[in-house]
């Protein structure tokens, strides 16, 4: 763990420590001080320097560096502050601090014990403890054929005209609203099921002519059609790179 | 001894999914008396041990396992393919330390000790089963309070929590580390 001078900045730096305690902790020892002798104003000094050299903030971390940091300050203030009772209590300013990075210190040696055995436990493998074999990606998913498509829209329309129900009316529709319309829907679902959105047609000219329409969608390159599996559903997004809000007449 | 109690332990050991204590052998052999029980895994373990054999016989986490040994580490994960074993980070290992020498214990204690905030970590340990929830404090918010695990144990070879460094330990290990810097 080395502490250069760095034109890289304290987040890179910030890294190595694992926090606040971690750092003070470092720059007790480069110093070769006595944890419970420390010389707050020097260590103080040490510290904020070493925040000082923050290019980026993260709030998150910074807030507990930054912690420490006024508590070093607050010490420094008491042991600097003249006092009435001149020390009565007997009570050293320092005692707060120094009592968490002695236990810290602990910690951080236990940690290293537990690294090294951790190290040496790992060569011996056990069956119960066996990680699984690496599988292929079993969601990766494959380009859909026209035959695919008509495949699967054949399907449907099988258990569509299976349902029961009849058409009273049919309304006429055209290409281009169609397109308008499963356009609109892409936009706002982002991704719709191809099976789903079948399902809502309703009569076999409008279901015919929103499967031309999906047809044309892809050749055109306005949208991507994926089957994960064989005979399963079709999931159909827009293309990201294609311009939305297209008026498609 | 009885001819057979070698291999009976052995069968047992190799079944087990977890590590086999003493206790549960003699449960299962009645009427053995212990030290032969003792005689005959310290005799397997030895049999072992000959560098003829790629599995050793070990007493970790409280009782026997079978493991591989070191030197046949590269063999397996190319089995496994497994190029490097993922360790436990920086974060953990210092999460699971607090724990271990402070438990029962909350996040707030954990989080002042370190100095920083440690819920990551800890939902890690937890999702790794190193440590488990064991209730709640009786205190403002009711916190959940923290245990390292029997797979804690095993994870690090240790049989019981007695065996992590004591107070005085850990002192020399100070001590060492402050000498190797000057």
């Amino acid at each position: 763990m080395a502490l250069e001078p760095s034109t890289e900045g304290y987040q890179v730096k910030l890294e190595i420590f694992e926090g606040p305690l971690d750092l003070l902790l470092f720059l007790i020892r480069k110093k070769k001080i006595d944890i419970h002798d420390i010389p707050i104003a020097q260590i103080t000094r040490d510290y904020l320097e070493y925040l000082e050299r923050k290019d980026r903030i993260n709030l998150d971390r910074e807030a507990e560096f930054l912690f420490i940091a006024s508590l070093l300050i607050y010490i420094k203030s008491q042991l600097l502050l003249p006092r009435e009772t001149e020390t009565a209590e007997g009570e050293d300013p320092r005692r707060i601090l120094v009592d968490r990075l002695v236990e810290y210190q602990k910690i951080k040696a236990v940690s290293s014990v537990l690294r090294d055995r951790e190290e040496e436990q790992l060569l011996h493998w056990r069956r119960t403890f066996l990680p699984p074999l690496p599988e292929e990606d079993p969601l990766e998913g494959m380009d859909v054929s026209l035959f695919n498509l008509a495949e699967a829209f054949f399907l449907i329309m099988k258990r569509k005209s299976a349902g029961d129900f009849r058409v009273i009316k049919g309304r006429e529709v055209t290409i281009g609203e169609k397109m308008t319309e499963l356009l609109g829907l892409l936009e706002r679902e982002s991704v719709i099921d191809y099976k789903d959105y079948f399902e809502t047609q309703e009569s076999l000219e409008e279901a015919l002519i929103s499967f031309f329409c999906l047809l044309e969608l892809i050749k055109s390159f306005r949208v991507i059609a994926v089957q994960e599996e064989l005979f399963q559903t079709i999931k159909v997004w827009l293309r990201k790179d294609f311009p939305r809000n297209p008026d498609y007449e | 001894m009885s001819d057979q109690l070698k291999p009976i332990i052995e069968a047992l050991v190799f079944l087990s999914q977890d590590p086999l204590t003493l206790d549960k052998i003699q449960s299962i052999l009645e009427g053995t008396p212990p030290e032969e029980i003792q005689a005959a895994l310290d005799a397997l373990s030895a049999d072992y041990a000959s560098p003829e054999r790629g599995i050793s016989l070990r007493l970790a986490g409280g009782g026997y396992v079978f493991s591989t040994k070191p030197e046949h580490d590269g063999w397996v994960r190319r089995l496994l393919m497994i190029e490097r074993k993922s360790k436990l980070s920086a974060a953990g290992l210092e999460t699971l330390s607090a724990i271990a020498y402070h438990q029962p214990v909350t996040q707030a204690e954990i989080s002042a000790i370190r100095g920083v905030d440690s819920s990551g970590a800890l939902r890690t340990l937890l999702d790794k089963k190193l440590i488990k929830i064991v209730g709640r404090k009786k205190a403002p918010g009711n916190p959940l309070v923290y245990r390292t695990s029997e797979r804690f144990l095993q994870y690090f070879g240790l049989n019981s929590l007695d065996e992590l460094p004591s107070t005085e330990e850990i002192a020399r290990i100070l001590q060492e580390d402050a000498e190797s810097e000057t």
